[in-house]
């Protein structure tokens, strides 16, 4: 499933920028500033393969993923599906791209009409798009693909277990044929035994359709297990790009926090956590320089002093740039064999963390 | 000080239906012990909250027919009083949910909610009380508690309001805490940072810890002891690095096998076919057995017991372990071997 990427991906997005305005005032609408959701976001997909895009609550993922199914409108950048530019396409030419881009959503009872049943909901888009052909049969095709029976067609959504409503939503999303998938958090509302099933159904379709999919989760494991390139979004931008082997060794000082506080997995060797301080920055008035510096323990490395920080990571941006091993990380410290982090980071957060804290950094901390 | 400090002996809890009694739990036996954290892990609808939630005594008013013994050092929960319990709740017992902002009074600042625990049980004055509230925010590892303290929970962050919560839990200097799914609403690297609290605080305050997480990960991470939950019943109990190394009962398996790995090459995940029994109309026998690849014609016969192991490791399987641990992997292909 690792091919090298070839040919003309089939989506990309360039410098994709989505502020959404505060406001104050009924009458007259006063803008007081932006959250700023997405900023300056590129990839691209090829065909066939799957782009894992992981963050924390507030990074800004499920905002670029609605930005590429045109759910809202990017305020600045461009989206392109294979070559066509789609970002500001309308009318007919967006009902077409709506039957080659869609999109399944997390929480299965939320997105399923609960006085419809199974049958009505995958046949929907066939419907709506006045797809010829016999419609019963299509659906019943449609369910079996995703391992319902056709009996299960006049049932309403709350016969169904929480995997079944997920599959779904699955078959209503394949039921036009799309090219392009975005899963959206796709199984984190479902239980470890049943998103197995899940995660099962969603490698089977992409090999038999081959179907590109765009998958979201803030689970590390499901995106390895499902992706062949990682972005991990902080606050709105991509720090690290990689393919999904060389995510568990990042480059980015953020991923790998978010690597070390993966639960790991049971039975396996143990990890050091890397004690992130304190919560994400508000995306109203993100941080100077890199977003990432008030929270950085590799910043804190080069500086020698838990409490310093250098120059440069508080007032200059690092842009996206590609390493040698084809990688691509947002930071001017990228991470080097040996750096403690783990040391660094619980230094960084000082007695009241409750973890035992070195004064200095010279002076690792004693393994927990 | 024989006692432990937290004992569940064949509890059964069943809640009246139209459709019959929900087997909710159905003869569960654990034990917590002082200073130790016992994770309970199981899918949903196992019955790991509702057996925590009938030791708070907070499922009164649903009215199940509840049976066995709950112990807190040695005296029966489930014989006192309501008076007697309220005492109980808050004072020796502390409880986080999953969703901070719903156990969270959204109109009173957080230190007065944190006060308000400690004047309800009477122990202080209304200054002291908010002295002691501030207090107990920096023990959190919460910056600026003063100012938290000032703020609603709508402020906060989700990270900051579970902090709040432990917290509050905690302000009373319970001999255990009971956190059912503390981190199942926080992003990743929070989590980590609740983890450590609760673990901190139980070095240092001496306390048991009860963790009950649908996250195998989550309690390997954190439990000296861990039960697996299964349609109400207790599958398997270890102390934890012996049940993820060596885990014994083929529902165990099942979980582990189906959970993406990071640094594992990607193999194909190996799902538990089928789904949880029926709690109206419990299945003969060992309820996993049909979902079971290793089943036999014993396996509902009869409703195999929890039965040790040895290094109190135990499980509830009609198999024989070494015969059995021998066919893990190979599902369906010794019936009969594995009968031995």
């Amino acid at each position: 499933m690792s091919v090298p990427d070839q040919g003309p991906p089939l989506v990309e997005v360039r410098g994709l920028t989505k502020r959404f305005p505060i406001t104050r005032g009924v009458i007259i609408a006063r803008a007081r500033g932006a959250v700023h959701a997405v900023e300056d976001v590129s990839f691209a997909v090829a065909r066939g393969q799957t782009l894992g895009i992981v963050g924390e609550s507030g990074s800004g993922k499920t905002t670029t993923a609605r930005m590429i199914v045109r759910l809202i409108d990017p305020t600045s950048g461009s989206i392109y599906l294979d070559g066509a530019d789609i970002t500001h396409v309308t009318g007919a030419d967006l009902r077409a791209l709506r039957r080659r881009v869609q999109i399944v959503f997390q929480d299965p009872s939320g997105s399923l009409n609960p006085r419809q049943t199974a049958g009505q909901i995958v046949g929907a888009p066939l419907r709506v798009h006045r797809v010829p052909g016999d419609r019963r049969e299509r659906v019943a095709e449609l369910l079996a693909q995703v391992g319902l029976s056709p009996e299960h067609a006049s049932r309403y959504p709350h016969e169904f277990s929480g995997g079944q409503r997920q599959r779904i939503g699955i078959a209503r999303a394949l039921a036009l044929a799309p090219e392009l998938m975005i899963l959206d958090e796709p199984v984190s509302a479902l239980d470890v035994s049943v998103q197995a099933h899940v995660l099962n159904l969603l490698t089977d379709l992409q090999q038999q359709h081959g179907i590109t999919y765009i998958l979201i989760s803030h689970d590390l494991g499901v995106i390895r297990h499902l992706s062949d390139r990682v972005a991990v979004m902080y606050l709105g931008r991509i720090v690290e790009l990689a393919d999904a082997g060389a995510i568990a060794a990042p480059a980015h000082p953020y991923t790998a926090a978010l690597v070390s506080a993966a639960p790991v997995p049971p039975g396996g060797p143990t990890r050091r956590r890397i004690l992130l301080a304190g919560d994400p920055p508000s995306p109203i008035t993100p941080p100077s320089g890199c977003a990432f510096h008030p929270r950085c323990p590799k910043a804190r490395l080069i500086s020698g002093d838990p409490q310093r920080v250098p120059e440069r990571c508080r007032t200059e941006r690092p842009d996206l740039a590609t390493l040698p091993d084809g990688r691509s990380v947002a930071c001017w410290f990228p991470l080097a064999a040996g750096d403690d982090l783990v040391g660094a980071a619980l230094a960084m957060a000082g007695p009241a963390s409750g973890g035992s804290s070195p004064a200095r950094l010279a002076k690792p901390a004693p393994q927990p | 000080m024989s006692a432990p400090l937290l004992e569940i002996e064949d509890l059964v809890v069943h809640f009246p239906t139209a459709d019959g009694p929900v087997h909710a739990v159905d003869g569960l036996s654990m034990t917590v012990e002082r200073g130790q954290t016992l994770g309970v892990v199981g899918e949903s609808g196992s019955g790991k909250s509702v057996t925590f939630l009938a030791a708070m005594r907070l499922l009164d008013r649903a009215q199940p027919t509840i049976s066995g013994r709950i112990a807190l050092a040695g005296v029966d929960l489930l014989g006192l009083s309501h008076a007697e319990m309220r005492r109980v709740r808050g004072a020796r017992i502390g409880m986080i949910f999953q969703d901070p902002l719903s156990a969270l009074h959204p109109l009173l600042r957080v230190g007065d909610q944190i006060a308000e625990t400690l004047r309800a049980h009477g122990k202080v004055g209304r200054r002291d009380a908010a002295a002691q509230a501030v207090a107990a925010l920096r023990r959190v590892g919460i910056p600026n508690a003063e100012e938290r303290a000032r703020q609603y929970p709508h402020e906060l962050s989700g990270g900051m309001r579970q902090r709040v919560m432990i917290a509050m839990a905690l302000v009373l200097e319970p001999e255990l805490l009971i956190a059912d799914e503390p981190t199942t609403a926080l992003d990743t690297t929070v989590e980590a940072q609740i983890l450590d609290i609760i673990d901190d605080l139980r070095v240092r305050q001496g306390i048991g810890v009860v963790l009950v997480s649908h996250s195998l990960a989550t309690v390997a991470d954190v439990a000296d002891t861990v039960v697996v939950m299964y349609a109400g019943r207790a599958v398997e109990r270890g102390p934890c690095d012996a049940v993820f190394a060596h885990p014994l009962h083929p529902y165990t398996w099942g979980l582990l096998d189906s959970i993406p790995a990071l640094d594992a090459e990607r193999a194909r995940l190996v799902p538990i076919p089928g789904a949880p029994p029926s709690q109206v109309d419990p299945p003969p026998g060992c309820r996993f057995a049909p979902r079971c690849a290793y089943r036999i014609d014993a396996c509902t016969a009869r409703l195999p017991e929890l039965t040790e192991r040895g290094g109190g490791h135990a499980d509830a399987c009609v198999l024989a372990v070494p015969g059995r641990t021998a066919l893990r992997h190979r599902p369906g292909a010794g019936r009969t071997e594995a009968a031995a």
